[in-house]
């Protein structure tokens, strides 16, 4: 506090924005999985086991040449689905297993949080499909004739993963049976997202002019709904 | 109790007639387009509940009164019911026109969809043992499928094309006799009387189980 010049003391407060909230416990998320590397070391395992089991039983020839880019697109989805349904609740459970959910109430505002957590799964999210997508398409030889189409695909199919899944990972975290739960309540809010998925990168590894685009935008906008809504909602299923 | 009783001589009126005055409508083979009076009721009174529950759980999250969760809950369970014979009368209608039971067909897709949703939010229900937040979460969760329903509806027939019958037996359209017309509005006027008894019922039910949980708990 300090003086003004006609005489009146104001006070004046070191206001965070939510924007700096959100990336205090983006950090602290980040550093605290560092450390442990439960999440990130969990959906990595099983999303490798699922990828050598397919390329180990399909490999790179079995499938017709005309029938590989919907059922390559198909198999993709499906490992980066089910890999991230297996470790994206972990952002919220591993709060209250450790029980720092009434200290992380207290300390910042839901929002915050909410955009925080997300923030972290899509960190999660990004290093999945950085790993997981390049192997892919070496293992199974998957000829992608646009790039750019399918690397759009990707990043905003990667949004919508995320967007859709960080409010029922907060839900499941305060209720019973959580890992199968979680799964159970993701999959039919994501299967609009998913089918978007698998015709966009079909569509990307297509010979004809890229028609992958309109999915793209489907696909971006679920994300900026699911997270607008999930947005609105946090604060409901946040405070008591 | 009166209007039970008027409901079963309505329903069997209907029933009675839809097979013994109307005729079967013309382009369909013998009398699978009776199904009509059936399958599209249970779809409209499916529709209706889900929309029901989904405004219940709002004015729940809104006022946190817990006479509208009873409501949400109670519509979302009649609703999964009568989407299920939905599904079944228009599995048996798709066997018999277009020859298999199954086909993924849009209509079909998204109803299994909505199927899907609902079971999941059955399961939120049971696994949540607070009733506070039990309450909290299916509102917030119906909330948030119902914000994907948009998706399915743009989404899904932009991957296959529909062999749903849309014109022949739209009651918009004027493809429809009158007599068809009137007695599938009494159908659809049944069903939904149908609908609003249990309805009632089973609002009735929770909020009995509700105050006997209550009393049960004070006695300790």
């Amino acid at each position: 506090m300090h003086p003004t010049k006609s005489g009146r003391w104001i006070t004046q407060t070191v206001s965070s924005t939510y924007l700096s909230e959100a990336v205090a416990i983006w950090l602290r998320d980040l550093r605290s999985e560092f450390r442990t590397r439960y999440a990130v070391n969990s959906i990595l395992m099983f999303a490798l086991t699922t990828l050598v089991a397919v390329s180990f039983s399909i490999g790179s020839f079995r499938i017709e040449e005309s029938e590989r880019p919907f059922l390559y697109a198909v198999l993709l989805w499906i490992i980066l689905v089910f890999s991230a349904l297996s470790g994206l609740s972990r952002s919220f459970v591993k709060e209250q297993e450790a029980g720092t959910m009434d200290i992380l109430k207290l300390s910042a505002r839901p929002q915050a949080v909410f955009l925080g957590k997300l923030f972290f799964n899509l960190t999660m999210l990004a290093v999945l499909e950085l790993i997981i997508v390049p192997a892919f398409i070496l293992l199974m030889g998957y000829k992608i004739i646009f790039p750019g189409c399918f690397v759009a695909m990707m990043v905003t199919g990667g949004l919508g993963l995320g967007a859709g899944t960080t409010l029922v990972a907060a839900m499941i975290a305060q209720a019973n049976a959580r890992g199968a739960l979680f799964s159970a309540l993701s999959f039919p809010l994501l299967l609009p997202l998913i089918i978007t998925a698998i015709k966009g990168s079909e569509r990307a590894a297509y010979g004809i002019s890229a028609a992958g685009w309109p999915e793209v935008k489907i696909a971006a906008a679920y994300a900026v709904i699911m997270i607008t809504v999930s947005l609105l909602l946090f604060p409901l299923i946040w405070e008591e | 109790m009166i209007y039970k009783i008027l409901l079963t001589i309505w329903m069997n009126l209907i029933i009675a007639a839809v097979f013994l005055y109307v005729e079967p409508a013309a382009g369909f083979p013998g009398e699978v387009s009776r199904i009509l009076f059936f399958h599209v009721p249970t779809a409209w009174v499916a529709t209706l509940a889900f929309l029901l529950s989904m405004i219940a759980s709002s004015v729940y999250l809104i006022t946190r009164k817990v006479n509208a969760d009873f409501l949400a809950q109670s519509s979302a369970e009649l609703g999964f019911l009568f989407c299920f014979l939905a599904t079944v009368t228009g599995s048996i209608f798709a066997k018999a026109t277009w020859g298999s039971f199954w086909n993924w067909d849009p209509r079909q897709t998204s109803i299994v969809m909505l199927l899907m949703i609902y079971g999941a939010y059955f399961v939120l229900r049971s696994a949540v043992p607070d009733h506070e937040k039990r309450r909290m979460f299916a509102g917030v969760y119906s909330i948030l499928a119902f914000c994907t329903v948009p998706f399915l509806v743009f989404v899904v027939p932009r991957i296959t094309t529909s062999l749903h019958p849309e014109d022949t037996l739209n009651p918009a359209n004027p493809g429809m006799d009158i007599k068809t017309l009137i007695f599938f509005l009494g159908s659809l006027c049944a069903y939904t009387g149908l609908f609003v008894w249990m309805l009632r019922l089973k609002v009735r039910m929770l909020r009995i189980m509700d105050r006997e949980q209550r009393a049960f708990r004070s006695n300790f």
